[in-house]
């Protein structure tokens, strides 16, 4: 596809399109704020980006839910055009349903999941053993 | 701690501006391979950490799926931006879109043809009547000139009557010996004053 950016972008060699987190510049310390962001990949994290494509607040607000803002437009022109996501934008973009789930969300989910379960019967044969010791 | 760098190099950040030929780097990790080993670290093996091969072959099926429906996705987006695209440059709104600009168009070049045409019909009386002006002008600068003329000329005239009568009085070499007798006949006497009033005084000392 013929790259629809501007030609005043600079020319980096090999260098390729990238939909990832950038901190937005809040100079607030313990209070983190991403912008979802199209840039390229040589560029610093915070640095020039091409084209913002949302938001992320990780801290959970009032009503114990993380906001998240996407421009599925946007999102479809740059992955279109040839864009690579990073692995919590993949993930993220996998939960919202946009993407397919990412394997590793499923296979994380079922380790903790396996965990609880372990826990579970840990107390439980925990309580067993106890009753038996009680009654003996 | 510090490498010189030959050819490429990975994660590099470049700390002193380079003021010997040699570009110097600090690269990840504080120590060399010559430093030796911190208290706390002396008789640690690093493991790599445990893998379930259960859940590594269901996993590895699932990220063959996830690449194949991203691959899908990505030539399905990019095939949704070019028919966009050539829906934009090429469809039916594009035309009446064309259309409706041509018209547009056509409408502001008649307009602008009226107003160049009543311009130029100003323009013509204008310069019609600056002309008209600058000939009368010019008429009245001859006239004028004439006049002048005329005016010397009649100057020029006086004059010339005014030397024809004083010629009358001029001593010529016939007059000559007649005037000279006159001349000597009557003694003239320049020896008068005059006074404010402009009564002439001819005796100042009573005599």
């Amino acid at each position: 596809m013929v790259h629809l950016s501007s030609l005043l972008l600079k020319k980096y060699h090999g260098g390729y399109v990238v939909i990832r987190f950038a901190l937005a510049g809040h100079k607030q310390a313990n209070r983190p704020f991403y912008r979802i962001v199209a840039a390229y990949n040589k560029r610093a994290r915070d640095g020039k980006y091409l084209e913002q494509l949302g938001s992320y607040d990780p801290l959970p607000n009032i009503n114990n839910e993380k906001l998240v803002s996407l421009n599925f437009d946007r999102i479809k022109y740059w992955v279109g055009c040839g864009a690579h996501t990073t692995k919590p934008v993949a993930k993220l973009l996998g939960l919202a349903g946009f993407f397919p789930l990412h394997p590793m969300t499923i296979t994380e989910s079922e380790r903790h999941r396996a965990r609880a379960e372990l826990t579970v019967t840990g107390t439980e044969d925990g309580l067993r053993e106890g009753q038996k010791d009680a009654e003996v | 701690m510090f490498q010189v760098i030959g050819g490429r190099s990975v994660q590099a950040a470049r700390v002193f501006a380079p003021r010997s030929a040699v570009l110097v780097e600090a690269v990840r990790g504080r120590k060399s391979r010559t430093d030796p080993v911190a208290k706390s670290k002396v008789g640690r093996i690093k493991v790599p950490s445990p893998v379930d091969p259960v859940e590594m072959v269901v996993l590895k099926e699932r990220y063959g799926e996830y690449q194949m429906i991203m691959r899908a996705l990505r030539l399905e987006f990019k095939e949704e931006m070019l028919r966009k695209r050539y829906e934009e440059d090429t469809g039916s709104l594009a035309e009446e879109r064309a259309r409706q600009e041509a018209e547009e168009h056509r409408i502001l070049m008649d307009f602008n043809h009226q107003e160049n045409q009543r311009m130029l019909k100003l323009r013509v009386l204008r310069v019609q009547q600056e002309k008209e002006e600058a000939d009368c002008k010019k008429l009245e600068v001859i006239l004028q000139r004439e006049q002048e003329q005329q005016e010397i000329v009649k100057e020029k005239e006086k004059e010339i009557l005014k030397l024809q009568e004083d010629a009358k009085n001029f001593i010529t070499m016939e007059n000559l010996d007649q005037r000279i007798e006159e001349a000597l006949d009557n003694p003239k006497n320049y020896n008068f004053a005059i006074d404010k009033q402009g009564k002439v005084v001819k005796q100042t000392v009573l005599q």
